[in-house]
Parts: structure tokens; sequence; C-alpha cells
């Protein structure tokens, strides 16, 4: 190998920096672990902390739930990179935003998995041409209106199909809403990055490895910065600040969407615990469930690391006003 | 790709899969999502070591001037570093079962609500072992009526020992442990030591007015066990 190098001169020269470079990767992953290793008797002593233990069971727990779906999303997303040609998206999907987004929102309901596995498959339908617009949406409605989620909320609410039927339409107009919103406003500059389509060409399995190699580690990464800061708000903030905003109506559904946005809980699991809520109206218990899949401190951590922090500070609050609003709206019609 | 990235995945892989096998995963989700966390694990070693064999292999290809591979070293492994957070907190220390801690802090669940007109207990059959949210609800189901007299058998952790008896409680968990609500319930009529907070017992004992939104047990005995295979209902 040294040989075929020598030969190719200064190529060859740059490959052996590089070499060089992965293996202080390699070095520095060893290095983590051992360390971790030998801080184990400091660790445990951590654990005998109750709020400490709390708050590294919600940790962990939001991770190891989330892995099945994210490896999900990162599967179709790197197949997606491998397998669909560049051309294709723009080529089928309609021109007109009007048309595309309800298209787009629809299709959500085809892909069952959780809010995770949605963005990394969005950030490659764009990459691949996809109208932004219509992958936006695709990205909201997916983890909100699939069909897990309609059966869970279901089990959740027996007897009240209204409830089933408000989540989906709830849900589906403000994925909508946000895609028209994004397609006469969004400016394309601030998904720049998603754009990019780096790493896109060659064999496709060879593609597909070094996609999913990097979305897993992105989307991981960014998904273990989200665990982290749901795990610290449900340590540090008590419930029963809740409890006092449950009186007034307004508030009330106020007081769950934020909620939503806190806890970070599931797509697939979060009527469940709407269901138990029972103190708040209904109303506010379906705010909570259109705005989970939609905004929470997780996929907020998740889009800035994929689309760019610029993206999600305007992105993550023009959900959660299309959310509240269309939850209010479709709560005061049907519940 | 780097190698590095290759030996996250693989970690990460490597943790699904000991998690699981070895039932720990229970401690953190539901019982349901164990087949998937497998097939998870398996894909994401197996992407390890796809990444690693393409890392091991690239110069010569890469002098062989098949430029694609080029891209790939420009992503870094950035944020990525940050799943060997919870890798090492797994690996090494696995962080416990919720308890007693969170049942102050956390919604409880509304047990009025929900169930329907129950079956009436057999009073002869023995105790009858059920879930804290079926006894609660069988308490509030016309003022505890479908229990005639039966005794029942009721597993939990101590949330909090008080004066004469004290908080058994369990999580319900629906996904996994970040949307846990607790089910509490008062064991009263309990005589000798306060038992552990966060120790789990069996109490075996009889229908007892609720106090408020509260149910109440009285036991008739407090058997201390060790935590279940499954710690949430």
């Amino acid at each position: 190998m040294s040989g075929t190098e020598l030969m190719n001169g200064g190529r060859g020269a740059a490959g052996a920096r590089r070499r060089i470079r992965a293996d202080l990767g390699l070095a520095a992953v060893l290095v983590v672990v051992l360390a971790a290793a030998a801080l184990r008797p400091a660790l445990e002593d951590l654990l005998d902390r109750p709020a400490v233990a709390h708050w590294a069971t919600i940790f962990v727990s939001i991770t190891i739930a989330a892995m099945p779906f994210l490896v999900l999303g990162v599967t179709i997303s790197a197949a997606i990179a491998a397998f669909v040609p560049a051309g294709l998206l723009p080529r089928v999907l309609p021109d007109r935003p009007a048309a595309a987004v309800p298209v787009a929102a629809v299709a959500g309901a085809a892909l069952p998995g959780c809010e995770c596995g949605s963005v990394p498959i969005a950030r490659r339908l764009i990459s691949r041409g996809a109208p932004a617009a219509a992958a936006l949406t695709f990205l909201l409605s997916a983890p909100a209106i699939n069909p897990i989620v309609m059966v869970s909320t279901a089990v959740a609410f027996p007897d009240q199909p209204e409830v089933v039927a408000a989540r989906f339409l709830a849900s589906l107009l403000a994925a909508i809403a946000v895609g028209l919103v994004w397609a006469r406003f969004g400016k394309e500059a601030l998904l720049g990055r998603a754009r990019r389509t780096h790493g896109d060409e060659g064999r496709p399995l060879s593609v597909l490895v070094s996609t999913a190699q990097h979305d897993l580690l992105h989307a991981g990464g960014f998904l273990v910065v989200g665990a982290a800061t749901a795990a610290t708000l449900q340590t540090v903030v008590p419930r029963s600040v809740l409890d006092t905003l449950s009186g007034s109506p307004a508030l009330s559904v106020l007081a769950l969407a934020g909620l939503a946005v806190l806890m970070a809980i599931c797509s697939e699991a979060d009527a469940f615990v709407a269901a138990s809520m029972t103190q708040f109206s209904m109303t506010s218990r379906l705010a909570f469930m259109v705005v989970g899949p939609m905004v929470d401190v997780k996929l907020i951590a998740l889009q800035a690391g994929t689309f760019g922090r610029r993206f999600a500070i305007r992105f993550a609050p023009l959900t959660f006003v299309a959310a509240v609003v269309s939850a209010a709206l479709v709560g005061w019609v049907l519940l | 790709m780097t190698a590095a990235g290759g030996t996250i995945s693989i970690l990460v892989g490597a943790v699904l899969l000991r998690l699981t096998l070895t039932d720990t995963h229970l401690r953190y989700v539901r019982p349901e999502l164990g087949p998937f966390l497998l097939v998870a694990g398996l894909a994401v070693v197996a992407l390890g070591f796809a990444t690693l064999v393409r890392a091991l292999r690239e110069t010569p290809t890469d002098v062989h001037g098949h430029g694609d591979l080029e891209h790939h070293h420009e992503h870094g492994i950035g944020v990525g570093w940050l799943l060997l957070a919870p890798i090492a907190a797994l690996l090494l220390v696995a962080p416990p079962t919720l308890g007693a801690y969170g049942v102050g802090r956390t919604a409880n669940i509304e047990i009025r609500a929900g169930h329907g007109v129950f079956k009436p207990l057999d009073p002869n059959a023995g105790p009858v072992s059920m879930t804290l949210l079926e006894y609660g609800q069988r308490s509030f189901e016309r003022n505890g009526a479908s229990f005639r007299g039966a005794p029942v058998e009721l597993t939990g952790f101590v949330a909090e020992a008080e004066a004469g008896g004290f908080q058994l409680a369990r999580y319900q968990i629906a996904c996994c442990a970040a949307d846990a609500s607790p089910i509490v319930v008062k064991v009263v009529g309990t005589a000798g030591d306060r038992p552990v907070v966060d120790g789990w017992v069996r109490v075996t004992g009889n229908f007892r007015r609720p106090e408020g939104d509260v149910p109440r047990v009285s036991a008739t005995s407090v058997a201390e066990i060790p935590a279940p295979r499954d710690p949430y209902e």
C-alpha cells in the first residue's frame, strides 16, 4: 500500500494524511470509552442521587425508544439517496405548491414511524430536488397521521372516534398550512445545507452505506441533545405548575401545547399521556397531540442540526402557531 | 466516513443488542419494542462494519481515482460524538428504573376515568392479583362493589412511608419511561417497620374506601420482593 502511495506522489501523501486523521478519530473513540470506564465508580455514586438517576433513566429511555424509528428513517433516507435517480422527484411532483403540499401531507400517512425518522427523510427529499414546501409538509404530517399513531389514539380514547378524527384533521390542516406559508414566504437560502448533494454520487451500495452512516451519526447526535433537554425539563419542572393552569380554557390549551414541546414524547405514545390528563379540556389535550409530533425540544435540535439553526428558529414557532390554531379550531367544531 | 464513525455505530448497535438480550431494555421501554430494538441493533452493527471495511480499504481505491470517496471525508463525525454519552452510560452503569423521585413530579393518572363495569370477583378463590390501575378503577367503580370482599394482591414499589402505612406505586408507560405516569395506592393498617422507599413489595389485603382521589387497601400482609422483570404496568 505504501508503495502505491509513493508512486502516486501528492495524492498518496494526501491519502496518508487522511489515514492518520481516521486513526486519530478511532483513538479518540477508544479514549472516551476507556475514560468512561475509569470514571465508573464516580458514575455509580452519581446515580445514587434520585434526581440524577431520574434524569439518566429518562435520557436513556428517549434515546433507546427512538432508535428503531431513527434506523427506519435513516434506511429510507439512504435508499432514496442510492436508488431514486436525481431529477425524478421534481418531474413527478406537481410544480405548484398549492397542489404539491396537500399531496405531500396525505402521503405522510404512508410512513409508519415517529418524528425522529422523518427528519432525515425530508432532508433527503429536498436534496433530491423535491419542492421544499412539500418536503416540509411531509416532515410534519408523517409522524402525526400515520396508521400507528391513529390506532394508538383510538386505543387511548376508546369509544371516542371523534378524537381520532379531530387529531387527523387538525394535524393535516396544520401541516398543509405550514407548507403553504413556506411556499409563499420561505427562503430557499435557509435550506442551503439540505440542498447540497454531497456524497450522493457513486455506486448505489456505496452511497447507501455512506449516507446511512452519515445520517445515523448526525441525527443520532442531535437526538442525544434533544433527549438530554427533555430529561432535564422533566426532572426540573414540577408538573404541579401545569395543574394551576388547567382552569382557564385558553391557558390550558397553551399549557398543554407547551408541555408537548417540553416533554418530547414519541408521537406513538402521546395519546396515552393525553388520555390520562383528564383535568384538562378535550381541546387542550387535542393541542397536546397535534403539537407534539410537529414541534418538541428533540425535534428542534434535530431540525437545527439537519437544516441549520436559522431555519429552525423560524420553522419551529411557525409550526407551533399553526398547530395550536388548527387544534383549537378543530376542537371547537368537533369536540 | 471515518473508521471512528464505523466504530461508534458498532458500539451503538452492540449496546442495543446487549440491552435487549439481557432484558435491561425493560427499564426504559415497553416490552413490545424489544424485537424492533434487536433488528435496529443488528442493522446498525452491520452498517458499522461496512463503514469500517470501506474506511480500511479507502486508500487504494482513492489512488485508483474513484474520487467519490473523497467527499465522504469532508463529513466529520461532528455531533455524532454525542452518541458515545448514552453508550458509556449504558455499557458501564445502566440507569435504574423510575422510582419514588418521580411520583410527586409527574402527572398522576386520573383513575376514575376509563373503565366500564367490572366483573365481580369471587370472594372464595384466594387473593386476586391485579395491576394498581385495575385496583384503582375497581375502587371507584360503583364504590368498589366488584370486590365483594375478595382479597387482592398488589405489586409495586414504596413511594413514601408514613405512620401506619405507606404509598404503593407503579408506573404506567405507553412507549418509554419518558411518558410514565405513576399510579399510587395507599396501604393502611401495616404494623412493624416502615418499608424502605423504592423497595419492591407485594401487598395482600382488602378493599378500603378511597380517601379523596387516592385508592386505599387495608393490608393483611406485606412481603418484600425483588424487582419484577418488567417494572412497569
